[in-house]
């Protein structure tokens, strides 16, 4: 198989994911996506194996590498300026504190995980402090075990009952605005 | 870095393809590199200079 050929079938399967998607929430079936997104990563994987010409190199490495970068540091500046915007306006609408938070923390993990890959790629310093970096990824395993338990444990949210949203605890955000059903 | 892999290429009457190929990279970082718009790893460089039959310090002027 050449590389058009597979960028060509690689086209076709991101189209049919995003049909299968859009038509999966109008449904609100979460399974069919989650499975169609499976299937197509391993038929993908065993495409790209068939291929026989060179499908990324050095130069899309180092372009890819710079490109990151730059993106990372757009979206963290734009993410860090509209969470400042909103926040400042959260006594306008209540629901600009929570889009705001979430920015601000989907930022603060991207900067974290761009690091650790960052220095794991740096091997030789990987290496050299294996033992700071088996600490830090246990101590970072134990923070988001506590953070799981605490969000998905049901406690201080809202619940969906008799077709109203009813405070279980004491939740820190307004209720949901979907319907409940 | 100044190169001469075009000359090379064109005395050899090998295509970019073939040429990528051999290196093992896509047909656009040769274009890059015959452009003087990309400057190749030393695995790269030595890849290229291999193919062309050739040497790294003969290849690429610092």
């Amino acid at each position: 198989m050449t590389n058009k050929q597979y960028k060509k079938i690689k086209l076709i399967i991101i189209v049919i994911i995003a049909i299968i998607f859009g038509q999966s929430i109008v449904l609100e079936n979460y399974i069919i996506p989650i499975v169609t997104l499976i299937i197509t990563s391993l038929v993908l994987l065993l495409l790209r194996r068939r291929v026989k010409d060179v499908i990324s190199d050095e130069r899309d490495m180092a372009l890819g590498g710079k490109s990151a970068l730059i993106a990372i540091q757009i979206y963290s500046w734009i993410a860090v300026i509209v969470m400042f915007v909103l926040y400042s306006f959260k006594d306008t609408n209540p629901f600009y504190e929570p889009i705001g938070m979430t920015l601000a923390y989907s930022t603060c993990l991207l900067m974290l995980i761009y690091s650790i890959v960052f220095r794991f790629y740096n091997k030789e310093t990987f290496s050299k402090n294996k033992k700071k970096y088996i600490i830090f990824a246990i101590i970072l395993a134990i923070f988001i075990s506590f953070f799981s338990i605490r969000f998905f444990s049901g406690e201080d949210n809202w619940v969906c009952r008799d077709g109203q949203w009813i405070k279980h605890g004491n939740p820190d955000y307004q209720a949901p605005i979907v319907e409940c059903k | 870095m100044r190169n001469n892999i075009k000359e090379l290429r064109n005395k050899l009457n090998i295509t970019q393809e073939e040429l990528a190929k051999k290196a093992k990279v896509r047909r656009e970082t040769i274009i890059f590199l015959e452009q003087n718009k990309y400057n190749p790893s030393l695995q790269l460089a030595h890849d290229v200079a291999e193919a062309l039959g050739t040497s790294i310090d003969k290849l690429f002027q610092f």
